[in-house]
């Protein structure tokens, strides 16, 4: 697995296991009522487990395991490497940018939180824009 | 990887791009608002995520990894001979569940925010038949790949 892709799918178990501490903790904020905050992250804490656990998961792992460049196509046999490290980090800043800001917001909206949470947006979808020219030539038969 | 896998892949990523743009044209109607008509959008964004991205791509992933069907043994032979894409099981009812599911992802993410654009009641109808497809893609999908979830070399 190379580099790029185990850091994907490390990042990813990091968000498994915190999306699940702060869902326990959620779950026993209904009961003890610990702080506000955990009853207005609730949408954050999906959002960890569709994007940064899931959909982040999807990506390492399709970027390991899809099939490579031929050697006279590509120097890259998996494609660019820096549009790579360029989808990981515009992924996870806007995730953590969404994760940091969205539950203030929601506990009291400002202007400067919605233009962060609408640049945390953008973020993500040119990380998604990324991936998909990353990986749509990989989406081949292995054979040429 | 094979054509049907190859579609189901690029469909999926597609999806993606569309409902992460979807997410942050909501997430920039939080900072200047542009109407009413940003808000229903939500119901395609999600639509688009979870079922048009991560469980297409798993579909497509999983006919083109999983272990081939036990066809064409020879006696006293563990490994079956090889078929080619008739190892993978039904291709045609691999293209109904894309069909079906595809038509589900489409008819729910377009028929929820048209309903709340326009009111008309067709709308909802069609949103309410998207569910139907997507449960008959659901059983496509398990009817073809049932007798592929096994151990491989032969064993049971």
């Amino acid at each position: 697995m190379p580099p790029i892709a185990r850091t994907f799918v490390k990042a990813a178990f990091i968000y498994f296991v915190f999306a699940f501490v702060l869902g326990a903790l959620m779950a026993l904020d209904r009961w003890l009522g610990f702080s506000r905050w955990l009853r207005v992250v609730y949408l954050s804490q999906l959002h960890l487990l569709v994007v940064g656990w899931i959909t982040q998961l999807a990506i390492g792992v399709a970027y390991w395991i899809f099939p490579r460049f031929l050697k006279e196509q590509s120097p890259h046999p998996r494609g660019s490497d820096s549009l790579s490290w360029a989808v990981l980090i515009t992924l996870n800043a806007g995730l953590l940018l969404r994760f940091f800001i969205e539950p203030f917001y929601l506990m009291g909206p400002k202007p400067w939180m919605a233009a962060l949470l609408a640049l945390s947006g953008v973020l993500q979808a040119l990380a998604a824009v990324g991936f998909g020219l990353l990986i749509w030539g990989r989406v081949r038969a292995m054979e040429p | 990887m094979p054509v049907t896998s190859r579609t189901f892949v690029k469909a999926s990523i597609v999806y993606l791009c569309i409902g992460a743009v979807l997410g942050a044209l909501l997430f920039a109607n939080r900072w200047f608002p542009m109407g009413a008509a940003i808000g229903p959008l939500r119901v395609p964004h999600i639509q688009m995520l979870i079922v048009g991205w991560l469980t297409q791509l798993i579909l497509g992933v999983a006919w083109w990894l999983f272990p081939p069907l036990q066809i064409g043994l020879r006696p006293g032979q563990t490994k079956p001979i090889r078929r080619g894409q008739q190892q993978r099981g039904s291709e045609p009812l691999f293209w109904v569940t894309f069909a079906c599911l595809n038509l589900g992802i489409l008819l729910r993410a377009l028929g929820e925010p048209l309903y709340s654009w326009t009111g008309l009641d067709l709308f909802v109808a069609l949103s309410g038949i998207s569910g139907l497809f997507l449960l008959a893609a659901a059983v496509a999908f398990v009817a073809t790949m049932w007798g592929r979830v096994r151990a491989l070399g032969g064993r049971p």
